[in-house]
């Protein structure tokens, strides 16, 4: 019994976990646009929705106690919100100005979510985050129970909607413009639009999934969206294959099994002075991780892109793009 | 007695495997010589030109160099072994001045002359003299072409290989470059250049060949080839049925 | 107003500084930004505290140098220690970056960089702890040179170091034969190859740079601050904000980037607290790409 509601609980953590993904599967995937700072559009979404519904508080701003599904709405639209904005600013230069900004993005959220103490509540974050099928919470099976098919009907409606998006004209385009940075850049503002629209629709369900998990815990604080938060969706994807939505989804089911898995290992393991070294080894097997399945196996399990190695540059040229193909 | 500097045979190269462009050509270039490789829109003479200078990759054929076999050597080498190569677009460093541009060029091989070799350069080209200091990229298109053309003579190659030097010069220029390169011939330097300015280029060649589907249909002495009829059938014939193409390729306009 | 943050940003400007100058270098001869570039330095600040400790054991203890906080122990460590980062920088490329780029998306190499770094940071953290530690416990007295001004002596040694260098590298990318190949390189790759260059080769020496200054860099931190894992990892968007600004691919640009971003963060310091300096970095970042994407001295991209 015990372990159902375990199971319930890790399979609600994961499909949270998947609903980043299938954001970040959509900015990188489809779109080919590079976001290192993902952890800033979860958190900008669970303190909105935090703002949103939970009840005044005379220590900070806000507590307006509005519904769950308004906080949810409103994450979303300020994820969506602040990702558009970035990419307005990037999206007309090179990838790897989108990828340094979206880093800052994530630096400067951590900031405001440590020091704005008036809206977020500092280090100590903001507790008393409301509930769905709170009144559950003392038969706590049928509260992880229910909890997960919150979060799995989230999950399936957003992974249907992203499907349809994919197969759409809009999809097609995205991926059109994914193949070739240059035409991409250079097609000037119809094609920078749509790249908006994709890294904005996916900033919003980063919110998104930042909202469902505070309203999960109850309780959130800037330590949950360290860069490490990032670094591990980025796995997930990379795992399941970018381009792949159910790639997305079953990566991370399957690398946050093993993350869960390799923690309550070194907890057994290690005594608890040591753990807090064990858990930056964990870190270090998942970097290591990454960069292996990037040189060995860079689709994934499920991935569509088309590594072709283009044959000129790959056996002659050594640096850059710059190459002699004519 | 002919002594053939450049011997490229049977060769077969492209980007993608399995996909050759150039398909089994042979050329042979002797000492002193000027050779011309001439041919329609997409025959491969640009993909040719790259892999003998190493930036192709080659799937068949060899490439000998004064008796040397280069074939399989990386392109970084080909200056050493005396193979300098002009490609047709981006050929300077354009934030570089005109000085540097010739002194990264030399002082890789020699980084002793490097100032009586530059010196040597200027008095060839004076107008390079008069803008040492000015960036490369400033320079026009004649300019541009002289500074690459220096850039490659600094090292003294054994053979200057040049891929359409005259390729989006105005008039003015595409005559001067080509008597630059008479000029150069005179001094003793040997060169293979590929032209879709066919008149100009046979002019000036002593022997030319037609490349045809990525290979190597006819060969001849440069004087004669523009009144030959097979390269008429083969090369200036089809460029007289597309007027307007050959307007805009033989002329060229200033870039 | 107090003069002070003048040369609180001078010494920010001059961390900065050097460890822009690699990512720069880094983005313009191998076409990518280097996420792991700041933890190059927490590598290097790590590696010459283990030096420090070492040549400790092997000669005991030995008086620092007055009035300087640390004596030749630490500048002999430092120059192991830059060779040490060079070689792990070289290290990373052969084993990771160097294969990515060979399959020639630019973009999987800046991934590769974010899970290297994340990697590097915590296996420091697995070796040493995430506690803080230091070069040097003793408190230096600070000592007033006008306008309010007060100056360590390790701060004005630091930013004589720094101008030396900043000038050793300008001098190499624009006298030497190998500086002029790297500009060659950075402005057109293929070009280069035909010229004669040997791209491998270049391309090792600008990690060996990129590599030894941010170790510099890390070092100035551990004298002046303190030595954590993440020091580097704090450090990556000032100095991405600073190549921009000065200008991607160039050397003085990066320089003056990181001296401006530098002074600004100083002056937040003052005016309204510490606690959002990392926000200066991020403001002035943005206002570049909104207004002047290519910097300061920057060239339009092919």
């Amino acid at each position: 019994m015990d372990l159902l509601g375990y199971g319930a609980f890790f399979l609600t953590t994961a499909l949270i976990f998947s609903l980043v993904t299938l954001g970040l599967n959509l900015q990188w995937g489809l779109t080919g646009l590079f976001n290192v700072g993902l952890a800033g559009f979860v958190a900008i979404g669970a303190y909105t929705s935090a703002l949103l519904t939970t009840p005044d508080d005379a220590a900070r701003l806000g507590g307006f106690g509005l519904p769950i599904l308004v906080g949810w709405l409103g994450a979303m639209l300020v994820g969506g919100i602040a990702a558009a904005i970035t990419g307005i600013a990037t999206l007309r230069l090179r990838s790897d100005y989108l990828a340094i900004t979206t880093f800052g993005v994530a630096v400067v959220v951590q900031l405001v979510a440590l020091n704005a103490q008036k809206l977020t509540g500092g280090p100590f974050g903001i507790g008393f985050i409301p509930r769905p099928f709170g009144g559950l919470a003392e038969t706590p099976l049928l509260f992880n129970l229910s909890n997960l098919a919150v979060v799995s009907v989230v999950t399936l409606i957003v992974y249907l909607a992203l499907e349809h998006l994919s197969r759409s004209p809009w999809g097609r385009v995205l991926k059109a413009l994914r193949e070739d940075e240059r035409a991409a850049i250079s097609l000037g503002k119809s094609a920078r639009f749509y790249r908006v629209q994709a890294f904005a629709v996916g900033g919003a369900i980063m919110a998104l999934a930042g909202a469902l998990q505070a309203h999960f815990t109850g309780f959130i604080a800037p330590d949950n969206y360290l860069p490490a938060l990032t670094f591990q969706v980025w796995v997930m994807l990379i795992v399941g294959g970018s381009g792949s939505n159910i790639g997305a989804v079953i990566g991370s089911i399957l690398v946050w099994a093993i993350w869960a898995g390799s923690g309550a290992l070194t907890s057994v393991l290690f005594s608890p002075e040591q753990q807090a070294r064990a858990a930056s080894l964990q870190i270090v097997a998942i970097g290591v991780m990454l960069c292996v399945i990037l040189l060995v196996r860079p689709n994934g399990l499920f991935g569509d892109r088309p590594w072709r190695p283009r044959f000129g540059k790959r056996v002659r040229v050594a640096t850059g793009e710059s190459g002699t193909a004519s | 007695m002919r002594q053939t500097v450049l011997d490229v045979r049977d060769l077969e190269a492209g980007y993608e495997p399995g996909v050759p462009i150039v398909r089994g050509a042979t050329i042979t270039v002797d000492k002193g010589e000027i050779v011309v490789v001439l041919g329609p829109n997409g025959a491969g003479k640009s993909t040719l030109i790259k892999a003998i200078a190493g930036l192709v990759p080659i799937t068949g054929g060899t490439v000998l160099l004064d008796g040397k076999d280069i074939t399989a050597a990386p392109a970084h080498t080909m200056v050493r072994l005396g193979l300098a190569f002009v490609p047709q677009t981006e050929n300077i460093f354009p934030l570089m001045s005109v000085e540097d541009n010739l002194k990264v060029a030399c002082g890789i091989l020699m980084p002793r002359e490097t100032p009586a070799r530059i010196e040597e350069m200027y008095g060839a080209f004076p107008d390079l003299a008069r803008q040492r200091r000015t960036a490369a990229g400033n320079l026009s298109g004649g300019q541009r072409q002289m500074l690459a053309i220096a850039r490659a003579l600094i090292v003294h190659p054994k053979v200057l290989v040049l891929d359409e030097p005259s390729a989006g010069l105005s008039p003015k220029f595409v005559s001067m470059v080509f008597e630059m390169l008479a000029g150069i011939r005179k001094s003793g330097v040997t060169i293979l250049l590929v032209e879709q300015n066919a008149k100009a280029a046979l002019a000036i060649g002593d022997r030319a060949y037609v490349l045809v589907e990525g290979k190597d249909r006819h060969e001849g002495i440069a004087s004669e080839l523009w009144n030959d009829p097979v390269v008429a059938e083969l090369y200036l014939g089809q460029r007289r049925l597309n007027p307007e193409r050959d307007r805009h390729s033989g002329k060229g306009s200033a870039a | 107003m107090n003069l002070q943050f003048v040369v609180d940003g001078l010494l920010a400007g001059s961390m900065i500084g050097l460890g822009a100058i690699g990512v720069t270098l880094t983005y313009s001869i191998l076409r990518f930004s280097n996420f792991a570039h700041g933890d190059f330095m927490a590598w290097g600040a790590y590696a010459t505290l283990a030096v420090v400790g070492a040549i400790g054991a092997m000669f005991g203890k030995i008086a620092p140098m007055a009035p300087l906080s640390f004596g030749w122990p630490l500048i002999a460590a430092v120059i192991v220690g830059m060779a040490i980062t060079g070689l792990l920088a070289l290290l990373l490329d052969m084993m990771l970056f160097a294969r990515l780029r060979a399959k020639g998306q630019a973009i999987i190499v800046v991934m590769a960089s974010f899970g290297a770094s994340m990697a590097l940071r915590s296996l420091l953290e697995f070796i040493f702890s995430s506690r803080p530690t230091y070069f040097s416990r003793a408190i230096q007295i600070a000592m007033p040179v006008g306008f309010g001004i007060r100056v360590t002596p390790d701060q004005i040694a630091l930013l004589l170091l720094t101008a030396v260098l900043v000038l050793g590298v300008h001098l190499l990318m624009t006298r030497t034969q190998t500086g002029r190949s790297m500009q060659a390189l950075s402005q057109n790759a293929a070009l280069a190859r035909i010229v004669g260059i040997d791209v491998a080769k270049i391309v090792r020496v600008t990690w060996i740079i990129g590599g030894a200054l941010a170790c510099v860099a890390g070092v100035m931190i551990g004298i002046l601050i303190q030595i954590r894992p993440f020091m580097g990892f704090d450090m990556l968007l000032p100095m991405f904000a600073a190549a921009i600004l000065g200008g991607i691919g160039s050397v003085p640009g990066a320089v003056l980037g990181g001296l401006i971003i530098g002074m600004a963060e100083a002056g937040a310091v003052q005016l309204v607290g510490a606690e959002w300096r990392a926000a200066v970095s991020f403001i002035i970042l943005m206002s570049v790409l909104f207004v002047r994407p290519i910097g300061l001295f920057g060239v339009r991209e092919r």
